[in-house]
This record gives C-alpha cells, structure tokens and sequence, in this order.
C-alpha cells in the first residue's frame, strides 16, 4: 500500500472562480523521491499546501500509511511527520542557526527560558544523524542560499518529518548548490525518508525522482516511472495539446519601433548568474511581443525593468528613441507609459482603497485644479470606465471588496486610459476564469489594431501563442528563441525552448 | 467625491457605542468598590464636568491641543509615517510663541499674535521635518528619531523656561509673563475656554479637507496605504515622508502656541507635558479621521475632567481616578486597535 494517497482532493478558489485542483488522485510510494511537475498555475502548489494543511480541500480524502487523517494546519502535518521547505525560506537572519532550528520547539531552561547550549547540541546531534556539516552556532544571514536551504531541511528532520516536501528547490541555488542537494536528498532516501520535489526543470526530475506525476490545469494527467519517460515526452505532457482560444488575430502591418532594449542585464551583488544577461528586443506600433518563460528565468525581472521600477546594471531601453534607461516611474508614467503589472493585489492596486482611487492612481493630475479634485469630473471619469469594462462594483467601494477579474479590469480600465503608444502586460489572465480571459484578450487585440505596441510577459504558452506576433522565450535570464508566431510553430518546439532542453544558436 | 462607505462608518460607531457603555459599566462597577461616597463620586466623575459653566469650558479648552496633537498624528498615520516626538513639538512651539511675544512689546495684538503663532507653526514643523528629511535622504527610522529629537529638545526648552528667560518675580519655574494684548478672547466665562477652541474646529476641517479632496491628501493616502502601489503609479514616494512630518510637526506646534497665548500666558516648566503623547490616544480613538478626532479629543477631556471634579468633591483619590479614567480608556482604545486591525485583515 502507499505510504501517502490523496484521493479524490478538489479545491476551487471561489474569488476568481479557479479549479485548481479537479479530484486529484496522488500516491507516494514510501521511502521514494517523488517528483511533481507542470506548468505554472497547473495546481501543484494546491495540492501540496492541502498536504501541508496550508489550505483546506473543498473534498477528498488524505490517507497516511492506510489511516485517514485530516491536516487542518502545518502544526498537524507536522505531528504527523510531514514537513515542508518552501520556495521562499522562512527563516530569522538575525537568529543562529540553532535558534531557527528549534524555533517552535525549544529545548528550555526551568521551564521558560530559552536552553541555548541545549539548542545548540540538540542541532548538532541531528545534523551529525544526517550527515550534515554545519555550525548550528553562525548567525543566518551569514550562509549561502544553499546553506539556508539545509538549514530548513535540518529544520524538518529536527522535527522528525518521515515525508519532506520541496517547493522548487532548486529556483535559488546554483549548479554546485544543486549537487549538494541532491547528495543530501539521495542520502535522506537512503536512511528511509519520503520526498516529494516540485519542480519545474526536467532534467532534475530525470535526475532525483524515481517517479513522477505530470499535472495540468488543476488535474493528473500522467504518472510514470522516471526511468521510463524521456525530457520531450513529459515536456509534452506538460504543455498538453495546443487549446485553440477562440482569438482571431488579422494579419496587420506593424508601425515603427516604439520600445526597444539594449543589451539589457541585471545583476545583483554577490550572485555570479545574472538575473537578465544581454536581452535585446523591440516592439514595433501594432506588433504583440510575447515573451515566454518558466518562472524564475527572468520574465519578472524583466516586468521590474521595463517598468522603471528596477534599475538595468547595464544596457539601455529606449522609447521612441528617447533612452528612458534612468527615468523614474514618475516620468516613465508622464510619458504615458502603461503598465498592467502581474502582482496586482499588491502593486497592481491598493486593496483598502475605493475602485475610484484605484482608478485615477496615474492620471489624478488630469482632475485638479488648483490643488483640489474636480469631483464631477472624476465620477463621470469612473462612471465611463465602469460602463465601458462592465465593471461589476461601485466605484465608491474599497477594490478589495471585488472580485479577481473585477480588480483585473479596473487595473486594465485604469491603464488603457492613458492614452499610450506602448503597454506593458505581465501575467495579464494569472488565475483568472474563462470569460475575464477572454475579455482582456478582446482588449490586447484591440490596442493591436489601434497600433499600439504591446509587450506581453507570460508563462502561458497558449496565451503567448495565440496572441503574439513575435514570440520570445527566456530561459535563465537570456533570451534563448526569436521565433515568428506562423502556423508552423508548435507548442512543443516552444515548449522544449522554455523549459531549455533547445537553444537558438545565434 | 464620497471616499468610504456609510455602511462600514456606522457600523464602527455602533461598535463604539457598546464599547463605550460596557467601560462605563466597569468604572461604576469601580467606584462602588472603592469609594466610600459612590453616588457622590459617580455623580462627580461622569456629571460634574457638565454641572457648570466653568467646569464645562475648561473641559473643552483641553480638548483643544488634544485637537491639534490628535490632527498631527492623524495626518502622520494616513501617510504611514510615525511621529513620536509631539511632546517636544508642542513644547517648542510653545517656547517660540513665548519667546516672539517677549521680543514684540510693541507689536499690534494680531500681527504680534499671528507672528507668534507662525513661529510656533514653524518651530514644531522643522522639529518633525527634520526626521522627515533624515528618513528620505538615509532612511533613519523616523518613529525613532522623532522621538529622540524631542527628548532633547524638551531639555533645551527647559533651560530657557528656567534659565533667560525665568521671572524672578513669580515663584514658579516659569517665563515671563506675554503682554495682555496677545491674549485670546475668552469664549466662555469664567472658564479658560478661548478663541483657540474655534481654531481647533478649523483645523479639523481643513485637516480632512486636504486629505480627502486635495491633490496631496489623495498621494499622501495613497502612500500610506500602499506605498508600492504609489510607486508603480508615479508617485514621488519619497517626497512624502517629509510632507506628512512637516505638516503633523505643524500642528503640535501650533497646539503649543495656542495654549500659551489662549490658557497659560507665560511657558510654564513642563506645562504641556502629555499632550503629544494623548494625541496619538486622540487619533487611536478616532482611527485617525480628522472629524473624528474632535469628539475623541472631547472625551478624553471629559475623562480627565470627570477624574478631576471626583477627586475634588469626593472621597476619590488621585490613583483611584486613574485607575478608573484608565479602565475607560483602554477598552476604548483596544476596541479602536480591533477595529483596524480587523479592517486591515480583510483587506489583506
């Protein structure tokens, strides 16, 4: 019998009306590593979060070792022996190792003081257990991602976790770092431990697992021995077959140049990979340029840099020909540039504020005179946005009160109203249901057919492929293929570029 | 423009109300514990502050600086920016009023006034601005240096009260006298209640004016809410760090002015010791809507005065009415944190 089954396991996001997972049925033999892939938004997430007792599942069943159990919080799943190492560490850089470590469950001193000698030999012993060499002594900060990485193993092991979950493990660490995880996973499996690994890189899955489960758009598509599949064959399982979007796209004549990027690179102090390194591009009047890629390979710093809100290390982006490198988003914004951003929760909109303030974050100047707000003006602004997106809300009520593509409309309804010649999309449907994807896909076309230069970032290959004319894919921060949208290019020829089983050769 | 809806205001002052009842129900609870007299006290505490024109006009001449500081923290918090240092603000605002109307003998009553009041304005403004300013140009924690900023300065204007500018005169450790002409007129004789009280209600006005229909106020808040947001908007962020420190260091500076000019008429030692640190207890309560902060400042002064007549009429003693008037003020102020707490929850 397996060690975990999950059956049946059906989560629906009611706010944006997302099935992210559709009866899932999942197993994981003991003692096995056990890969899970697919793309962005396919529901692995979900599904390990419902194991974690991060969210709850609308239905379906969680079995461990034959018992049913029910795992309403990481505190439970952790008593149950299952721990998890997310994307992103959850660790105090101000605290030592040990201290993180034992956080939660520390060894104390009469009762109420914290034991630090006892922390510290209560880490050593289990490092030393595992194999492990590491000070339980030095501060976080001080590591390397990968030693901050271990240190959140050590942190699970402590706890005596038998089933580890990694949550694209590999996204931070470089070559070397991966080695080293690696050793340490095989060696975990060794001594009878249970991972399950996330991720989205095939050759690592072909690497680490013994088995693994393909998932896409929130159900189980194929489970295999790893042994038995190639890296094409699960890129295909991954991507699926090309979903026709009903989107007709009329051949156009494209315009000038609008936007163009120079040798652009971005590189943080202290990381030998850069995190864009020399991408070149442009966007001419009524062209859709698409730029694909898996998460972690640049798309979002990109959106950081074209936007003005990063500063590029090197290279230069340009704006009918004004080199707008060092502009601020003041008079990036001035210029009228547009920008529908992927994070709209956060920087997309301010939750607590009414769909009017949101509306009018960039253009509030066109609305006063002599310092105060000409009221009349701003409603009937608001009230011609709300009839023209068919925004369901009052624009007097705080935007966080609306639903996901609700809030996505007022951000597009806000942006196409400056009046621009170029326009910034970054993840514009993430999450969104059918027929608000639809309605912003309505809209990229239309802003096409006006002539307008579109950039548009996404890990949607079905939407990038339905909608550019130009397809970029990056991988690793470079861009690995220029390719033109024409009826000869499959998703899979994409597909294997962005996941970098395939290089241009340039 | 209409900003908030009504549903959720009233809901909030529902929510007040019971709050408010239940904490006075403790604190007569309290009394009859503890006071010998309980009627006696109750009726002092919670009716003597309206029994009579004195006792009600310096109840509300309190709540006048209260206004102001309240005001000042009000601004500050909506642009999420924290000012800590409104006791020193106030205190130097008051020093500069004093100090311009020594220097002015001569002056006419208004010009002399409004000079002083200017330079009491200005005084806690570039106090406040200076934190501001370090914030934007090194990223000082301002909630820090604000506060360390006015803690020095309180003992800098203790040494001109008690050194230069000392009256020998008087026995108390206090300036010089200003010149009758730059009196406020009283409002409500024989209580201290003066002009400044109409003052109060202006800025109050004018506070929640600028915030919600002006240009400022609108970046101002949009900043406090989400300062990326504001970014991505092009909003120059960090321009509004100063504004809100200038303008919220305004205002207790003028608190200051106008109590020297309208109640103490000379800088007394410490005399306005606790009016910045009530103010951040005035906006608390009023969850840092200008127009809520002048009812909220009302109250606090009515719990002080209430503390004050029990004490003198009945068997209460000073720690007794502070147990009780603290008893009121904290569940009022813990239902003001839940409720922006839970606000902030949802919108999360």
């Amino acid at each position: 019998m397996a060690f975990l089954q999950m059956r049946g396991i059906t989560k629906l996001y009611p706010e944006n009306n997302v099935l992210a997972n559709d009866a899932v049925d999942f197993e994981v033999e003991k003692n096995e590593i056990h890969a899970v892939v697919g793309e962005n938004g396919a529901g692995k997430s979900t599904l390990m979060k419902i194991l974690y007792g991060l969210e709850r599942a609308d239905r379906g069943a969680i079995l461990l070792e034959g018992r049913p159990v029910r795992i309403a919080s990481p505190l439970e799943a952790s008593r149950l022996g299952i721990g998890m190492v997310h994307q992103h560490f959850r660790l105090i850089p101000e605290f030592t190792i040990a201290e993180n470590v034992v956080l939660g469950r520390e060894p104390r001193r009469r009762g109420l003081f914290l034991d630090q000698e006892g922390a510290v030999r209560a880490v050593r012993r289990v490092a030393e257990e595992y194999g492990f060499s590491i000070d339980p002594r030095l501060r976080v900060a001080e590591l390397s991602v990968g030693q901050m990485q271990l240190v959140e193993i050590l942190k699970i092991l402590y706890r005596r976790a038998d089933l580890l979950i990694l949550d694209e493990p590999t996204s931070v660490l470089t070559e070397q770092q991966i080695r080293k995880l690696f050793a340490t996973l095989r060696g975990l499996r060794a001594i009878g431990k249970t991972v399950i690994i996330i991720t989205h890189k095939l050759g690592e899955v072909k690497e680490i697992s013994q088995r693994v489960t393909v998932m896409r758009a929130g159900r189980v598509v194929a489970v295999r021995p790893t042994a038995q599949v190639d890296e094409r064959e699960l890129s295909r399982l991954m991507v699926g077959k090309a979903l026709s979007l009903q989107v007709r796209r009329e051949p156009l004549a494209r315009g000038p140049v609008v936007l163009e990027l120079e040798k652009v690179s971005l590189k943080l102090k202290g990381q030998d990979r850069p995190l864009l390194d020399g991408v070149d591009l442009q966007v001419h009047g009524g062209e859709i340029v698409g730029v694909a890629g898996v998460t972690g390979n640049g798309l979002a710093e990109l959106e950081d840099v074209v936007s003005g809100l990063r500063r590029v290390t090197s290279g230069s982006i340009l704006h009918d020909g004004v080199d707008i490198t060092r502009f601020t988003s003041l008079e990036l914004r001035r210029r009228g540039l547009a920008y529908v951003p992927a994070d709209r929760l956060h920087r997309g909109s301010s939750l607590q504020s009414t769909v009017l303030e949101n509306m009018i974050i960039a253009s509030h100047h066109r609305f006063i005179r002599g310092g105060v707000f000409r009221r009349r003006e701003l409603e009937q602004f608001a009230g011609e946005l709300t009839e023209h997106y068919s925004i369901e809300g009052d624009p007097r009520v705080p935007i966080g009160t609306l639903s996901g593509g609700n809030i996505q409309k007022v951000i597009l309804a806000r942006e196409l109203a400056s009046r621009s010649d170029f326009i910034l999309f970054s993840e514009p449907t993430w999450g969104l249901d059918v027929a608000s994807s639809e309605f912003i896909y309505e809209k990229i076309l239309e802003l096409r057919r006006r002539g307008i230069a579109v950039l548009l970032l996404s890990s949607n290959l079905d939407e990038i492929m339905s909608l550019a004319d130009t397809l970029l894919v990056m991988y690793r921060g470079r861009v690995v293929a220029r390719l033109e949208n024409s009826g000869a290019l499959t998703k899979e020829l994409a597909g294997e570029y962005m996941l970098g089983l395939r290089e241009e050769r340039r | 423009m209409k900003w908030r809806s009504r549903d959720s205001f009233l809901a909030g002052a529902a929510g007040l109300a019971i709050t408010l009842g239940i904490s006075f129900l403790i604190a007569i609870l309290l009394i009859l514990l503890l006071s010998k007299q309980p009627l006696a006290t109750i009726y002092y505490f919670f009716i003597g502050p309206l029994t009579n024109k004195y006792y009600l006009g310096n109840m509300l001449n309190t709540a006048v600086p209260l206004t102001f500081t309240g005001l000042g923290i009000a601004v500050a918090f909506k642009s999420s920016v924290f000012n800590l240092g409104g006791e020193g603000q106030v205190y130097s605002g008051a020093l500069a009023a004093t100090v311009i109307c020594l220097a002015l003998p001569q002056a006419n009553g208004y010009l002399g006034g409004l000079a002083a009041l200017a330079g009491a304005l200005a005084m806690g403004a570039v106090l406040a601005g200076l934190s501001g300013f370090f914030k934007m140009k090194w990223g000082t924690d301002e909630l820090i240096s604000s506060f360390l900023i006015s803690t020095a300065v309180g003992f800098i204007v203790n040494y001109f009260i008690t050194g230069p500018l000392d009256d020998p005169g008087n026995n108390l450790l206090a300036s010089f006298a200003i010149d009758k002409r730059y009196f406020l007129a009283g409002l409500f004789p024989p209580s201290k209640l003066n002009v400044s009280a109409l003052f109060a209600l202006a800025a109050a006005g004018l506070v929640f004016f600028l915030l919600y229909y002006t240009h400022p106020g609108y970046e101002m808040r949009m900043c406090g809410l989400n300062r990326e947001f504001s970014r991505y908007g092009g909003i120059n962020v960090s321009a509004y760090v100063v504004l809100p420190m200038l303008l919220s260091g305004a205002l207790h500076g003028l608190a200051g002015g106008l109590a020297i000019l309208g109640t103490y008429h000379m800088a007394v030692k410490e005399f306005s010791f606790g009016m910045g640190w009530n103010g951040i207890a005035v906006s608390l309560i009023a969850r840092n809507h200008p127009l809520g902060v002048v009812p909220a400042a009302i109250f606090f002064a009515y719990l002080d005065a209430g503390a004050k007549a029990a004490m003198l009429h009945s068997d209460v003693t000073f720690e007794i009415a502070a147990i009780v008037q603290s008893v009121i003020f904290y569940l009022v102020t813990a239902q003001a944190l839940y409720n922006a707490l839970r606000y902030r929850r949802r919108a999360a």
